[in-house]
């Protein structure tokens, strides 16, 4: 057991946030929010140069071999820069599912260029009903369909809060190839070319200034060459690496919230009224110690499931722990920030909290929110065995009726009352 | 990071689980009684058990082995303890486990060492801590209870209350006023009372579902001056520190770990409209939301074992949230679990018709005490001040509130 992080992450961690606090200060996010692109080129050519979207991979795709823990570590410090980047579509959802699943010429094609920058991947999963019904993340969800066509495939329709499609060379669009009983063993994930003719995308405006679009198949045919995996076994990859994006959205949160809290406690240090800082009065230090636990609660949470995935352990309970206690706590944790920053907390010129704040809303809703993944856990604690019976021998002291049964220290209270009466 | 154990440790926890499996009564019902309603046939046997883990050392597994202890570390003291949460075993001798033991580890003498350690490692001795008054609750500075010098002893006069005992206790580890000063708690110090002592006298006060509290009255209690424990004048700050040393806290959340263990067999076998309890999405959302809420807990709890285990490097905790978490989530648990079993939630111990012997109404009860070791809003003020160095209100505003009630006198 050891809560630290280890010197190379600590050193990890030290150079990413000296990197982000230069390449990634408050007006570089406004810029971004307010821009087409909602990136830039050039950061993203030097991140690669700092190994971050090699990170994870194996060498033989020119990555660093390094662990899914150090990976945390970086997104700790992205979520606390709000750095806005393709990180979690390209390498993440999409790379890791590429890593799990591809060919092996799929694997030495793509996985170096991700890797060298130069190429952006978004993952075309949600769809406008599924999305509605609460099945967003589930096969279930999945109603776009890929037709056989002799050697090709058909894909044709919708779909809805696509990160990063306004950008991406390849989408992996996920789609339904057959009506089984198990809607998970009906999935296929395709690569498409975004500069495909047939495919149309319109950026979505969303709380967080976000770039999240709609994207239109009409009707493209796209080589079966292009499946990524198997044919009709694109969920359960999909679904492992999702579960990595989620823990991993866990960790941008942790570094947002901690940064959240530092802002509101050093806020409640120096603001003054009624002649003293307001962090006096009790109101606000409920606030504060409140904003302290959510942060420290889901920084433990998503830890442990960090470590898991870290070791290959099976985390499915935790992963689903740690992304619905975040999602809520995190928005919590920007609501006491608001309590005690009111009117600079509001007004986004002035202050930097609503940044935090509307962000935290995309990253609660996006790869499932707490209702989701309470179900996920729900679905482990239905397998939890019954709790063991004692198998010692039965000593019979339990079964003394109640009437006879005396607290033990009825005889000091005789003499209490015994020495009051003399009184 | 690294959340899991070696593979002793792993070890220990086996052997302590099968320990308390093997020693615990095949019919006992973790969470149901109280000490308050236990027979004396019952109450000397928990006395008993606990005295066969002190034996084992189980009680004190990171004291030293001169004090009676295992010599092990507070990871394993963790374990241990995570074991007792789980199987529900009572120790008469709570608080000398937990908070006069290793005050007397850190404070005392070498006799006092000697004198008082092997009693509470052995599972003999039964320590009450004895500090709230009627006018120090909170303000646990503003203690009242007078020790005068006399000779080679102390003289005590003055109440106590709120006091948890489950017996009548061997020793009172009791805080008392040896000096007028400001600020007040300059003039406190620490005494290890024998609870026996002429002058010592209790009386009991009734309370919801927890246990026992009593008030005890000190009437020219004669204590020995080797009985001071620690600097004269210095017991609150013995005390506030000694507060941090060795409460891991691992126990509470492995015993409401185990109470949802058993709430989820309830919901898979009970029905409603037709269907298990555990397919209703509501019912499934509130129990993944304890779990979560119990593995918060538990982290918040290891993390800061492992800070003590590693203080040397790290130094003293600046906040601990387990006191926090534990006092909202023992409210709100009792409070989800019975609205979802409707009418029979408030079936108690005793009714034919409870489900689980009524635990869940006995916990509904004791979750309106989340006061011991302070309040939830004292907690918030010392996370705010200490762990997030917010001010505190000048102490001359103090005074000046002081000054104007006493005028109004
Ligand atoms: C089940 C149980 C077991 C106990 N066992 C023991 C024991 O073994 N030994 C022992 O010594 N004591 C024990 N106590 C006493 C316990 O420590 C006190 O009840 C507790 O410290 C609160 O004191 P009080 O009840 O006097 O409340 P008060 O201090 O009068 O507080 C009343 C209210 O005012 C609030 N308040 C007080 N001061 C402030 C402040 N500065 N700012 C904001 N709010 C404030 C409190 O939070 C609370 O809500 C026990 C209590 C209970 C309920």
């Amino acid at each position: 057991m050891d809560f630290s992080l280890n010197e190379e992450q600590a050193k990890l961690q030290k150079e990413a946030r000296e990197f982000l606090e230069k390449e990634c200060p408050e007006s570089f996010v406004r810029e971004m929010e307010d821009g087409d692109k909602g990136f830039s080129p050039e950061l993203w050519n030097k991140m690669a140069e700092m190994g971050w979207l090699g990170l994870v991979y194996p060498e033989k795709y020119n990555g660093k071999g390094g662990s899914f823990a150090d990976l945390s570590v970086v997104y700790e410090e992205m979520g606390r820069a709000m750095l806005p980047s393709p990180h979690l579509s390209t390498v993440v959802l999409c790379g890791l599912t590429i890593l799990e699943a591809g060919t092996k010429e799929q694997k030495a094609d793509l996985l170096s260029k991700i890797v060298a920058g130069d190429l952006i991947l978004s993952l075309a999963l949600t769809e406008p009903e599924s999305s509605f019904d609460g099945k967003a993340w589930e096969a279930e969800g999945v109603n776009v369909r890929a037709t056989p066509d002799g050697d090709d495939y058909i894909i044709d329709g919708t779909k809805l809060f696509v990160h990063d499609a306004h950008i991406a060379d390849y989408l992996l669009c996920v789609t339904k190839t057959r009506d089984s009983a198990n809607p998970e063993d009906d999935i296929t994930l395709f690569l498409v070319d975004a500069s495909d003719p047939g495919v149309s995308c319109e950026i979505l405006e969303t709380t967080a200034g976000d770039k999240q679009s709609e994207v239109n198949f009409n009707k493209i045919r796209v080589a079966k060459e292009n499946i990524v995996g198997e044919l009709h076994k694109g969920w359960p990859p999909l679904e492992k690496v999702m579960q990595k994006g989620a823990v991993l959205l866990c960790s941008e949160m942790v570094g947002a919230g901690q940064r959240v809290l530092e802002i509101t406690v050093d806020y409640a240090k120096t603001r003054i009224q009624f002649d003293m800082p307001i962090g006096i009065n009790q109101y606000i230090q409920d606030h504060c110690a409140f904003l302290l636990s959510e942060v420290d609660a889901a920084r433990w949470l998503t830890g442990q499931a960090v470590w898991k995935i870290s070791e290959g352990q099976p985390c499915d309970m935790e992963a689903a722990m740690a992304k619905a206690w975040t999602s809520d706590s995190h928005e919590r944790a920007c609501w006491r920030g608001h309590q005690v920053l009111a009117g600079v907390g509001y007004t986004v010129d002035k202050g930097v909290l609503p940044l935090y704040s509307r962000r935290a809303k995309t990253k609660q809703l996006y790869l499932g929110d707490s209702a989701y993944h309470l179900e996920k856990a729900a679905r482990q604690i239905e397998k939890w065995p019954g709790p063991e019976k004692f198998r010692g021998k039965a000593v019979g002291l339990w079964d003394i009726p109640k009437e006879e049964q005396i607290p033990y220290w009825e005889p000091w209270k005789k003499r209490w009352e015994e020495k009051e009466g003399k009184k | 990071m690294e959340f899991g154990f070696t593979e002793e440790q792993e070890k220990l926890r086996k052997d302590v689980r099968d320990f308390f499996m093997n020693e615990m009564p095949e019919d006992f019902e973790p969470g149901v009684e109280t000490m308050f309603s236990l027979t004396k046939e019952q109450t000397e046997f928990w006395m008993t058990f606990q005295k066969k883990t002190g034996e084992k050392g189980y009680l004190t597994p990171g004291w030293s082995e001169e004090t009676g202890g295992l010599g092990l570390g507070p990871i394993e003291q963790g374990i241990v303890e995570e074991e007792w949460g789980r199987t529900g075993g009572r120790w008469p001798n709570f608080s000398g486990l937990h908070i006069a033991g290793p005050a007397v580890q850190v404070f005392g003498t070498e006799e006092q060492k000697k004198k008082f350690l092997p009693g509470i490692a052995k599972g003999e001795a039964v320590w009450n801590q004895a500090f709230t008054e009627p006018e120090a609750g909170s303000d646990e500075a503003n203690q009242q209870l007078r020790a005068v010098e006399d000779g080679d002893n102390y003289v005590l006069n003055g109440q106590k209350t709120f006091i948890t005992t489950y017996v009548k206790p061997d020793y009172l580890y009791t805080l008392a006023r040896t000096a007028d000063t400001e600020p007040k708690h300059r003039g406190i110090s620490l005494f290890l009372v024998p609870g026996d002592a002429p002058g010592v006298s209790y009386r009991a006060l009734g309370s919801m579902g927890f246990g026992t509290q009593v008030d005890i009255f000190y009437d020219n209690v004669k204590v020995p001056k080797e009985n001071l424990l620690g600097e004269l004048n210095r017991g609150f700050y013995h005390a506030m520190s000694a507060f941090e040393f060795e409460r891991s806290g691992t126990g509470g959340p492995a015993s409401a770990k185990r109470s949802l263990e058993e709430f989820v067999e309830f919901c898979k076998e009970t029905m409603r409209n037709g269907k298990p309890l555990m397919e209703d999405p509501e019912v499934r959302r509130s129990v993944a939301q304890m779990a979560i809420d119990i593995e918060v807990q538990r982290l918040i709890a290891w993390h800061a074992v492992w800070w003590f285990s590693e203080r040397e490097k790290l130094g003293p905790k600046p906040y601990d949230l387990s006191g926090f978490f534990t006092k909202i989530f023992s409210t709100q648990h009792p409070e989800t679990m019975m609205n979802i079993m409707g009418l029979y939630g408030q079936l108690r111990t005793g009714s034919k018709w409870a489900k689980f012997a009524g635990k869940v109404e006995r916990r509904w009860q004791i979750a309106r005490s989340v006061h011991p070791a302070g309040t939830l809003e004292v907690n918030k003020i010392v996370l705010a001040g200490r762990g997030l160095g917010l001010p505190r209100v000048p102490a001359k505003f103090n005074k000046q509130i002081a000054k104007a009630l006493g005028e109004k006198k």
